[in-house]
């Protein structure tokens, strides 16, 4: 009985004008274009300059923020006015003011007339573009002192006075160490890939048999509901090992990204968060009456999965009630053991807590699935 | 006119009887809007530092409880050695190590320098290089203090520029990721609402009794319309009051202004699920494509969490192609920094551009279907 | 004569609404049993109860043999449905949806193999064997829809509405193929809207406001209403209804 529904279900799958293609073409996107969309590094902030100052050593400074790297010179002006409306048209990120008697005073490092401006409605980004500006000029401030014709400043002399006791702190990073965005993305994206294709395609299929009418015809036949949503779900279930295996072929031929820990423990995670997909997709469909329904209730819960899972954002920057839900949040679990097998190359054993949280929230909802869908009224 | 007006009748009982779908749309962008509004921020507090080192040095006692009382840091545990740091990020339960070196007090005192490894979990290199500025930053805080207790007072205050936080001084992650939420909650809702609406017809054949009557295509898709666009005049308020009276995002510049703005907006995201609707054959082609296709793009390429400007440049002019960022630039521009129409007249004309082009194509392919 | 459903006092209430108000009969193999009713007397809900699908709130009775409450799915062996609503798979081709049919009942690949040349042949059909059924016009659908729910050689068919929607002559061509598996000895229980289609059948019950309102041959009904056809007889029992749709 199970060969003849698994046949009907590659059938009716492969025959979809839609899903043979989202399947191929879902990995690819998420591999190969959103990598280098989700990309939060901050750099080419766009400056503009007030210099009334005019003079060679302003000029110098000016030369001193754009060579950083960090910023790109949209304009230098006179008016400080001129430079607000900028930023107010979203022109330019921050405002450097240099005023009048900078140079001179430059030399007595006294009251030097210098200001900072930026736009902080993205507050990280706006923190680090102060953050970066201030550094360029504080650095400016110090060659300055040391190399110009000036009497050595008092910052100065506490550097290089060998009295004075100096912490060296070395900062150093343990993964990752050039600091790529990309490849912190490249697992957690997989598990969006995941989460849609084992969750929600069943979900909607499932529904389009009640609309059709075809699943009481099913309901009236010997077949158990078991069989039934089981023989649904294993395409699917194929279908997105088949899809993890293009991801990390992927990952590995375009990025050069390994994963560092064992394949049997992304599959292992994989096979827990299907549990947990499988049972809500069945929730869903045995809920809505018709698929509007249940794609509006889906893209509910991606959308929740998605936002509050740490994909994104980081968990620990929210606030403790919602540090709370995400316990209840699958995604949460499974994003963060393939981030940590893919990158860090953990054991499965380390992160039992990412397999006891999938486990627990499984168990609950496809409890929950089966007592909820059954054949009979 | 009267044909028009009977329709327009029956597609509002249409879409008001289904009860369940009503209460879904008008409450799901309600519980969206508090959720992310809250919880989607990038702001890193209770960081977790390990510490390797002597902690019976007065020193490095000194440092620790400096770290432990700032409030971004969470002092947790005190490592044996340093080979326990792997480990420890490898199960996600520490951020940082500070790792000091041996008789780091007795050291710092009398070669003048003590030595100390910050190692951050770089996987998330965002959140590590924020943990480890802030790592840093105690440190640094402690060499002034350091500096000033044996050079005496006249030692320095470095030089620091006068910084002015422009918009959002508190510099609080809402006013970044609330407008961006609505402009995505905004276009999911209207584009999925409407992108059955023509296809159901299709599928159930009525559609060939729509089309048989006098009424123009132009009309009969302006009446599928009317129902959604009421709903989705409600949904915006509701979260525009939410984002204002809940988040506390402020509304400098006008109202009426971003009334206008989230109206054609709205237009936008049904012309799209029309188009979805007309060019689909089936229902779930429609809801997928209005739902998958648009959700991951729309979250990925407008700017709602990722800057644009950061992307490589062909995905920036394919973030171009993505309405919801200019309403989202727009939304920023009006309601943080008050910008006045002159300001958004070029987000505005694109968007306004991309309605029309939509509903032309929308309507001509409805046309040939004839 | 041995009977192959037996009902006792069935009633089925939704909240306060009840649907099917305790109704009892009896169908005897073989016999092709109209049962009618107006939309929303309660008919399909009854329907559903003998099929398994719905447990009733009262009352019980068997089935092919098996208790309609404690034994459903032994019932849906031994049954074969056909709804309102099309429900074959469209986008399964002919042969598709016999070989699934034909496997969910546990037929063989060697025996679904000979139902399906069976049913294509008898059909007059071979030759959209590999059509997809979406493309075949309704008549065929409804036959196909047929043959397929005789697939496991059942002891009851449950047609809920079958002919609905199609001109007099395939309507006619479909009851030629009801009297064909009644002449075999399957029992078949109908429902319908078509008046002149219960001439065709054995007996016949009318449903009004949940309640078995008359059960007697079509001619027996005639005469004890004094009408001239079936037409004649439903309206004046569908008269005394005070349910309304």
């Amino acid at each position: 009985m199970w060969k003849y529904l698994i046949e009907k279900e590659f059938r009716q799958f492969f025959r979809d004008p839609m899903l043979p293609r989202i399947v191929i073409v879902f990995p690819l996107l998420m591999m190969l274009v959103f990598p280098f969309a989700a990309n939060m590094e901050v750099k080419d902030i766009n400056l503009v300059v007030v210099d009334s100052d005019r003079t060679d050593i302003s000029a110098e400074l000016i030369e001193k923020c754009t060579g950083s790297g960090y910023f790109r010179l949209k304009a230098v002006c006179d008016d400080p006015r001129e430079a607000q409306e900028m930023m107010d048209r979203n022109a330019v990120d921050a405002i450097l003011t240099i005023g009048q008697g900078f140079s001179r005073s430059v030399a007595t490092g006294e009251d030097v007339p210098v200001g900072i401006k930026v736009n902080t409605v993205n507050g990280t980004k706006g923190s680090i573009s102060s953050q970066y500006l201030s550094d360029c000029i504080m650095l400016f401030m110090r060659q300055f002192s040391v190399s110009g014709p000036s009497v050595a400043s008092a910052q100065a002399s506490v550097l290089q006075s060998a009295s004075a006791p100096v912490i060296d702190a070395a900062p150093k990073y343990y993964y990752n160490a050039y600091m790529d965005y990309k490849v912190f993305m490249v697992p957690a994206l997989m598990v969006i890939a995941v989460t849609m294709v084992t969750g929600f395609f069943p979900a909607l299929n499932i529904v389009g048999e009640k609309e059709a009418g075809t699943i009481e015809q099913m309901n009236v036949s010997p077949v158990s509901k078991t069989a039934f949503i089981v023989c649904k779900m294993i395409p699917y279930w194929v279908i997105t090992f088949f899809m993890l295996g293009m991801c990390l072929l992927i990952a590995w031929l375009v990025f050069g990204y390994v994963c560092r820990g064992s394949l049997w423990g992304i599959v292992l995670f994989t096979v827990l968060h299907i549990m947990v997909t499988a049972g809500l997709g069945l929730l869903i469909s045995s809920y809505s009456e018709n698929a509007q329904q249940a794609m509006f209730i889906m893209m509910f819960f991606v959308l929740i999965f998605m936002l509050m899972s740490g994909v994104f954002t980081p968990v620990s920057s929210m606030p403790a009630w919602a540090r709370a839900i995400t316990y209840a949040n699958p995604l949460r679990y499974y994003a963060d053991a393939m981030r940590a097998i893919f990158l860090k190359g953990s054991s499965v054993a380390e992160l039992w807590y990412d397999a006891a949280g999938l486990l627990t929230i499984g168990a609950a909802v496809l409890f929950w699935a089966v007592r909820s869908y059954r054949k009979t009224s | 006119m009267k044909e028009f007006l009977a329709f327009v009748r029956k597609e509002f009982n249409h879409i008001f009887r289904d009860r369940r779908t009503m209460l879904i749309v008008l409450i799901l962008p309600v519980v969206q809007m508090i959720l992310f509004g809250y919880a989607v921020r990038t702001e890193i507090e209770h960081a977790r530092v390990d510490i390797v080192g002597d902690m019976s040095d007065p020193e490095v006692r000194r440092i620790v409880g400096r770290m432990d009382s700032n409030r971004y840091l969470d002092v947790q545990e005190v490592l044996p050695s340093t080979g326990f740091i792997s480990s420890r990020f490898r199960r996600n339960e520490s951020d940082v190590a500070v790792c000091f070196e041996r008789d780091f007090g007795t050291r710092l005192r009398k070669t003048g320098t003590g030595h100390v490894k910050v190692v951050g979990d770089g996987s998330d290199p965002n959140s590590a290089q924020m943990v480890v500025n802030y790592v840093m930053g105690v440190l640094r805080s402690e060499q002034t203090e350091i500096s000033a207790e044996l050079s005496g007072s006249e030692s320095s205050v470095a030089f620091t520029p006068s910084v002015q936080l422009m918009y959002n001084p508190a510099m609080k992650s809402a006013y970044n990721f609330v407008p961006g939420v609505m402009g995505l909650i905004m276009m999911i809702i209207c584009s999925m609402m409407t992108s059955v609406s023509i296809v159901r017809e299709k599928e159930t054949g009525t559609m060939e009794l729509l089309l048989a009557s006098p009424v123009k295509p132009l009309w009969i898709l302006v009446s599928k319309v009317l129902p959604y666009l009421l709903v989705s005049t409600v949904n915006f308020i509701t979260i525009l009051l939410l984002s204002r009276y809940m988040m506390g995002v402020p509304l400098r510049g006008s109202l009426l202004l971003l009334s206008v703005v989230a109206v054609l907006f709205v237009f936008t995201s049904l012309s799209l699920g029309l188009l979805i609707s007309v060019v689909a054959s089936t229902q779930k082609t429609a809801l997928l494509l209005s739902g998958m296709g648009l959700m991951m793009p729309t979250v990925l390429l407008s700017g709602i969490i990722f800057p644009c400007e950061n992307m490589p440049a062909a995905l920036q002019w394919l973030s171009h192609l993505i309405p919801a960022k200019w309403f989202i630039i727009m939304v920023k521009k009006i309601m943080i920094q008050g910008a006045g129409f002159p300001y958004i007249i070029k987000e505005f004309c694109i968007l306004a551009g991309m309605t029309v082009f939509l509903m032309t194509v929308g309507v001509r392919k409805f046309r040939i279907r004839l | 004569m041995e009977n192959v459903i037996e009902i006792h006092g069935l009633t089925k209430r939704f909240g306060s609404f009840t649907a099917v108000d305790h109704i009892s009969f009896s169908v005897r193999k073989g016999e092709i049993f109209g049962f009618l009713g107006a939309n929303g007397a309660g008919k399909t809900t009854a329907m559903r109860i003998l099929c398994g699908l719905s447990v009733p709130t009262s009352g019980g009775g068997t089935v092919a043999g098996y208790d309609i409450v404690r034994e459903p799915e032994k019932i849906k062996r031994h049954i074969g449905y056909m709804s309102q609503k099309f429900s074959l798979y469209s986008d399964l081709k002919v042969w598709e949806n016999i070989r699934l049919f034909g496997g969910i009942y546990g037929l063989s690949d060697r025996e679904i193999a000979d139902k399906t040349s069976e049913i294509l042949s008898s059909l007059g059909m071979a030759d959209v064997r590999d059509s997809f059924v979406a493309s075949l016009p309704l008549g065929w659908k409804q036959k196909l829809a047929f043959s397929i729910a005789l697939i496991h050689e059942p002891d009851i068919v449950f047609l809920d509405e079958p002919t609905g929607g199609v001109d007099p002559e395939t309507r006619r061509r479909f009851w030629e193929l009801i009297y064909d598996a009644a002449s075999r000895g399957v029992t078949v229980f109908v429902t319908t809207h078509y008046m002149d289609e219960a001439e065709y059948c054995d007996r016949v019950s009318v449903m009004v406001d949940g309640r078995i309102g008359a059960l007697d041959s079509p001619a027996g009904l005639k005469r004890t209403y004094g009408a001239e056809d079936m037409d004649g007889v439903f309206r004046i029992l569908a008269g005394r209804a005070l349910r309304k749709e």
